[in-house]
C-alpha cells in the first residue's frame, strides 16, 4: 500500500481554508466590536456571512461594480460617523472594512496570502485600545488562528484536519516565542514617535487636570484605572499621611480653581525638616501632563525634574510613556514661613460678588475669632457636623455653586469640601490653596506595591500660618475619616464588582487571587507595557552591562538568533532521526550476519527456533552458543521484556560468538 | 524564479543520472525567500514602524513573534524537505498525445512530510505527503507529444509548507525515461489482404473465419474469442480458436502502410499491431531495415511498438 500523490489543488479555493479565515477575521475584528459603531459591526458580520455562502454554495463573487460601490458606501459611511477619515476610530473602522471586504474579491493564492497579512494589522489595531494581559493573550491566540489558517493554505494537495493546522502553527508560535523575547528586550527604543501623532492616536492617559470646579473629579474617582505605582524599598509610611502631590491650584474666579505660573526654584530649596527622608520609587503611567507625584517636601530628585515654589514635582518633558523614578521626601517639615506677604495676595483673592453667603460667613469669623487656627477648628467642627460624603452628589447653582453646597445640599466630596473650605478661608483673612493628587492607594501583600488608581484621586487644602508656614488641611477628613484612612473604597463601600466580591469574600480567597491578579498587572505594566526606553536601560544595568550602544544589541541579538536558531534546528533533527532498532533485535539480527558469512543464512521464512533446529543439525558444534543466544532473543523480544542487564548480555554473546571458531 | 534558475542551472550544470536512493541531505537542498515571503517582510517593517510610531509594546512583541516565526517556518521548510529518501519507480510507455507518468517514490525517516511537490523543468507540479507508515508514490506528468523516448530530466523536488513564506528545492535525475509509441491511426482501416497470404512456409490458408476448436480460456483472451455458449451450457471458460489464426500468419509491412510520410506509417502500423492483438492473430512486422517475426503476446506487442517507436530514431 502506498499514498498517491494527489494532482496540483487550488488550495485558496478550498471552502475549509475559506472558513477558517473567516473565523480568524471575525476573532481578530471580536473585540473592536464594542469600541466602534453597531453598523460596522453588523456589516462585518454580513461581509464574512456572504463569503461563507460563496464558498459553501459555490456561487459567484460579487462582480466589480458591486465592489466598488459597497467600498464607496463603507467610506462614506465612515466619514459620515467619524466626520473624517483619520485618527484612530476612523482608521480602524477603514481597515476592518477594507480587510472583510478583501475577502469578497480574493480569488488567487496571493490575494489570500495579503488578506491574511492585513489580518496582522488588524491585531496591531487591538492593542490602541488595550494592551491587558487578556487582549495580549488573546491575540496570541488569534495569531495562532492566523498561522494555522495559512499552513491550511499551503498544505497543497490535501485539506489538513484541524490538528493538522493546530499543532504545526502552535508549533511555530511556541518555538517563536524565545526569539521573540530576545527581540523584544533588545530592540533598541527610540524616545518619541517617528512623526507627530494626532492626538487620539492612543488612549489618552486622563488623570488630574490644571482646574478643579464642583463635579469634574468624580468621573475620575469612579475610575479603577491605575495612575502609578510605588515601592517602598524600606518602610511605608503611616497610611493616613500619603498625600501624594500634584497640581497646586490657586487662581478662583467662583466656580473653577487654575494653577498659576509661578517661578521654578533653580536649585533644590531648603526646607527645615526633621527625621529621615522616606524612599520611594514610582512607576507612573502616562497621563501626558509633566507633573510628577511625590510626597510633601521632595529630598533627592530624579533627572531633569525641578520643584516649584509651592512643591510642585515637574518632569521637563511631558510624560507620555511609563515613566519611572526614584525619590524621596521629607514628611516632617516646616515650609514657607518667610513668604514675603506680596506672594501670599494671590492666595487671599477671590470674587467678592459671587458665592456672597460664604464670603459672609468667612467674615463673620474673621470678626468674631481672632486666631486662626480656632477659625480652622471652628470650620473642620462645621464640616464634620453638618456634612455627608458622597460621590452623586447634587447639582450646584452654577452661578454660586459652594453657597449652594455649603447650606443647601451640604452633600459632595473631595473636590467640594476642600474648594468651599478655602472660599471661607480666604474670606476669613487665610490664605489658602486647593493641592490636588491622590491620597493613599492599596497596598498589594503579596509585592508590597502600592498601587494608587485614579478612584484614589484627592483634593486637598493648604492655609498658611505665621511662624508655621503651609499646613495641610484635609476637610474631607473631617466629614469622612474613612476616606483618608482605608481609602475611597472604604468611605462609600465597594464599588464595582470585583470589590463587591470582595465584599462578599470572607474567607480572603478571592482578595488574594486579586492580589496576585494585581501583581501579575504590576509586572505585565512594569515589563511589558511600559517597557521604554528608560526601561531598558534599566534592565542592561541591572545585567551589569552599563551603557550599551546598538552595537552591543545587535550583537547580543545576533547571539540569541543563532541560539534559538540552533537549538530548533537540533530538536528538529533530533525529532527526525529513524526509530532505533530493539536492541535485542540488533544483536539477533548480528549473530545471523556472522551465520549468514559462514554459510549458514536464515531463511526468509524461517522463525528463531526452525533456525536453531537447523543449525544444531548441520553443525552439532554451534549448538550450544546458538540455542542461548536464540533462547535469551526469544525471551527479550517475545517474553515480558528483559531488564538492561539482559540485553546487554545478549550483545555480548552475539558479539563473542564466532561460527568458524566453534 | 529568474535568480533561483540561474543559480540551480549553474549548480546543477552537468550531472550524471544518480545511483538509487537518493537521500536529499543538507547540502542538496537550498532555501530562498517566495515573492509572499517578501511581502511578509514588508508587512513585518509596517507593523515595526507602527509599534515605534505608536511605542505599543505588545504591537512590538506582535512585529517580533512574527519575525521569529518567518525564522523558525525557514527551518521547517528546509526540513521539511531535508533526509527524505528518493526511489524511481516503473515507468510504462504511453501512446504519443498520452501523458506520461514518471514514478517516484519518497520515503521519509521519520517524521511527516507535508505537501511535497514535484516538478519536470517548467512543468506542472503534483504534491505528496510523505508519512513514515508507507513511501508516498508521486507520479510526474509529462505530456508526451512526439514518439521514441521521453526523457524526465531533472526533477525539481520543493516544499513551501508551513507557512509558504521559503521555497525550499532540490533535485534529483535518475535519467528516467519512458517510450512514447506513435499514435495508432485508427483511420488506417486493417491491413491489406495480401499481407495476409505472404506466409513463409507456403501453406495455404484455409478460410479466415473457419472454426477449428475450442481449447481453455487463457487470461489476455480477447472477449470476443470466447465461447460464450459454452459458457452458457455450463463447460467453463473456452476460447474459439480459428484456422486463420492459428496457421496464417500476418505481416504488416511498411511498404503496405497508408500515407506518405514516416510518422503517418507508423501510425498506420501501430494501429494494426493493436488490431491484431486484439484479434489474437499471429502478426511479424517489417521496417525497413527492421524485421520481427510473426508472434503474440503482451510481450511480442511492445517489441513491435518499441521498434515502431524508436524508427528511425538516429536520424531524428
Amino acid at each position: 500500500m502506498s499514498t498517491v500523490a494527489a494532482p496540483a489543488a487550488s488550495p485558496h479555493l478550498d471552502v475549509r481554508n475559506v472558513m477558517w479565515l473567516i473565523a480568524a477575521m471575525a476573532f481578530v475584528i471580536a473585540p473592536h466590536l464594542g469600541r466602534l459603531p453597531a453598523w460596522v459591526g453588523l456589516f462585518c458580520l454580513a461581509v464574512l456571512m456572504w463569503r461563507a455562502w460563496i464558498g459553501w454554495a459555490a456561487i459567484h463573487f460579487p462582480s466589480v461594480w458591486l465592489m466598488r460601490l459597497i467600498t464607496v458606501v463603507a467610506c462614506v459611511g465612515t466619514f459620515a460617523q467619524y466626520h473624517r477619515l483619520t485618527g484612530r476610530e476612523p482608521g480602524v473602522t477603514l481597515l476592518i472594512v477594507m480587510a472583510v471586504l478583501k475577502l469578497l474579491e480574493m480569488r488567487t493564492q496571493r490575494e489570500v496570502t495579503l488578506t491574511i497579512y492585513l489580518g496582522f494589522f488588524l491585531v496591531m489595531t487591538n492593542f490602541l485600545f488595550a494592551q491587558t494581559i487578556p487582549m495580549g493573550a488573546y491575540m496570541l491566540v488569534c495569531v495562532w488562528i492566523f498561522m494555522a489558517t495559512l499552513i491550511g493554505f499551503n498544505h497543497v494537495g490535501r485539506s489538513p484536519t484541524v490538528m493538522q493546522r493546530l499543532r504545526p502553527a502552535g508549533a511555530l508560535v511556541a518555538q517563536a516565542l524565545p526569539l521573540m523575547l530576545a527581540f523584544f528586550l533588545l530592540f533598541p527604543r527610540t524616545h518619541g514617535p517617528l512623526w507627530a501623532l494626532p492626538q487620539d492616536a492612543k488612549t489618552a492617559g486622563s488623570g488630574l487636570s490644571d482646574t478643579m470646579a464642583p463635579g469634574n473629579v468624580s468621573d475620575l474617582i469612579k475610575s479603577e484605572r491605575v495612575a502609578f505605582r510605588v515601592t517602598f524599598p524600606n518602610e511605608m509610611p503611616p497610611y493616613q499621611t500619603l498625600y501624594w502631590r500634584g497640581p497646586v491650584l490657586v487662581r478662583f474666579d467662583g466656580t473653577t480653581w487654575r494653577m498659576v505660573d509661578e517661578p521654578i526654584y533653580p536649585r533644590r530649596p531648603e526646607y527645615s525638616r526633621r527625621g529621615r527622608p522616606v524612599q520611594y520609587i514610582v512607576d507612573l503611567e502616562p497621563h501626558n501632563k509633566n507633573w510628577l507625584f511625590a510626597l510633601d517636601v521632595p529630598g533627592s530628585l530624579p533627572e531633569n525634574t525641578l520643584v516649584r515654589s509651592d512643591l510642585q514635582l515637574r518632569s521637563a518633558n511631558v510624560v507620555n510613556e511609563r515613566y519611572r523614578y526614584e525619590m524621596s521626601s521629607w514628611l516632617d517639615y516646616r515650609y514657607g514661613e518667610n513668604v514675603p506677604p506680596s506672594r501670599l495676595a494671590m492666595a487671599l483673592d477671590f470674587p467678592p460678588d459671587r458665592n456672597p453667603r460664604a464670603v459672609a460667613l468667612g467674615r463673620q469669623w474673621a470678626a468674631e475669632i481672632h486666631d486662626p487656627r480656632e477659625i480652622l477648628l471652628r470650620a473642620m467642627r462645621l464640616y464634620n457636623r453638618e456634612f455627608t460624603y458622597t460621590l452623586e452628589p447634587p447639582l450646584l447653582d452654577p452661578e454660586n455653586p459652594y453657597d449652594d453646597f455649603l447650606f443647601n445640599s451640604k452633600q459632595g466630596f473631595c473636590e467640594h469640601f476642600s474648594g468651599s473650605f478655602a472660599l471661607l478661608m480666604r474670606a476669613a483673612g487665610i490664605p489658602a490653596r486647593i493641592v490636588t493628587g491622590y491620597q493613599g492607594g492599596e497596598v498589594n501583600p503579596l509585592t508590597r506595591e502600592l498601587v494608587v488608581r485614579q478612584a484614589d484621586a484627592h483634593a486637598w487644602v493648604e492655609v498658611w500660618l505665621a511662624k508655621d508656614g503651609w499646613v495641610r488641611i484635609d476637610p474631607t477628613s473631617a466629614v469622612s475619616p474613612l476616606r483618608v484612612e482605608g481609602g475611597v473604597n472604604a468611605a462609600l463601600g465597594p464599588i464595582g464588582v470585583i470589590p463587591t466580591l470582595v465584599a462578599v469574600d470572607r474567607l480572603g480567597v478571592l482578595a488574594n487571587i486579586r492580589f496576585l491578579w494585581q501583581a501579575a498587572n504590576g509586572q505585565w505594566e512594569s515589563w511589558v507595557v511600559g517597557y521604554n526606553m528608560q526601561r531598558q536601560r534599566q534592565f542592561f544595568s541591572q545585567l551589569g552591562m552599563g551603557d550599551v550602544d546598538w552595537r552591543t544589541l545587535a550583537f547580543w541579538l545576533l547571539i540569541a538568533t543563532a541560539a534559538v536558531g540552533g537549538a530548533v534546528t537540533l530538536g528538529l533533527l533530533v525529532r527526525d532521526r529513524p526509530p532505533r532498532a530493539d536492541p535485542s533485535l540488533a544483536a539477533w539480527n548480528r549473530f545471523c550476519r556472522k551465520l549468514a558469512r559462514a554459510g549458514l543464512e536464515r531463511r526468509a521464512q524461517e522463525g528463531p527456533l526452525d533456525y536453531l533446529a537447523r543449525l544444531s543439525a548441520e553443525r552439532p558444534a554451534l549448538a550450544p552458543q546458538a540455542s542461548e543466544i536464540t533462547r535469551r532473543y526469544i525471551a527479550a523480544r517475545y517474553g515480558s521484556g528483559a531488564t538492561r542487564e539482559e540485553l546487554r548480555q545478549l550483545a555480548r554473546l552475539a558479539r563473542a560468538f564466532d561460527p568458524a571458531r566453534a | 524564479m529568474g535568480v533561483r534558475q540561474a543559480i540551480s542551472d549553474w549548480i546543477f550544470r552537468a550531472q550524471a543520472p544518480e545511483a538509487a536512493p537518493v537521500t536529499l541531505v543538507q547540502r542538496r537542498i537550498f532555501i530562498l525567500p517566495t515573492r509572499q515571503g517578501y511581502y511578509f517582510a514588508v508587512t513585518l517593517v509596517l507593523l515595526l514602524v507602527a509599534s515605534i510610531q505608536y511605542a505599543l509594546q505588545l504591537a512590538f512583541l506582535l512585529t517580533f513573534l512574527l519575525g521569529s516565526m518567518a525564522g523558525v517556518a525557514m527551518l521547517h521548510t528546509w526540513r521539511n524537505l531535508a533526509h527524505i529518501r528518493i526511489r524511481p519507480g516503473r515507468c510504462d510507455a504511453v501512446f504519443a498525445g498520452d501523458v506520461a507518468r514518471f514514478m517516484l517514490s519518497a520515503e521519509t525517516p521519520s517524521q511527516a512530510r507535508f505537501a511535497i511537490g514535484a516538478r519536470r523543468h517548467e512543468g506542472e507540479p503534483v504534491y505528496a505527503d510523505v508519512t513514515a507508515a508507507e513511501p508516498a508514490v508521486i507520479p510526474i506528468p509529462a505530456a508526451a507529444t512526439r514518439r521514441g523516448v521521453l526523457r524526465c530530466g531533472r526533477v525539481e523536488l520543493f516544499t513551501r509548507y508551513p507557512i509558504g513564506l521559503f521555497h525550499a528545492w532540490s533535485y534529483v535525475d535518475f535519467g528516467l525515461s519512458v517510450l512514447v509509441y506513435p499514435r495508432p491511426d485508427p483511420g488506417a482501416g486493417s491491413p491489406p489482404q495480401h499481407s495476409r497470404s505472404v506466409a513463409e512456409e507456403g501453406i495455404p490458408v484455409p478460410g479466415d473465419e473457419e472454426f477449428n476448436m475450442l481449447r481453455g480460456y487463457r487470461p489476455g483472451d480477447p472477449p470476443k474469442l470466447i465461447a460464450w455458449k459454452a459458457l452458457a451450457r455450463e463447460q467453463g471458460l473456452l476460447t474459439k480458436e480459428f484456422s486463420a489464426m492459428a496457421s496464417s500468419e500476418l505481416w504488416l509491412d511498411w511498404a503496405d502502410a497508408p500515407g506518405a510520410e514516416v510518422e503517418a506509417r507508423l501510425s498506420a502500423l501501430a494501429h494494426w499491431v493493436i488490431q491484431a492483438e486484439d484479434f489474437g492473430q499471429s502478426y511479424g512486422l517489417r521496417l525497413p531495415g527492421v524485421a520481427i517475426p510473426p508472434g503474440r503476446g503482451e510481450a511480442h506487442r511492445a517489441r513491435c511498438l518499441e521498434a515502431l517507436a524508436l524508427f528511425d530514431s538516429d536520424r531524428r
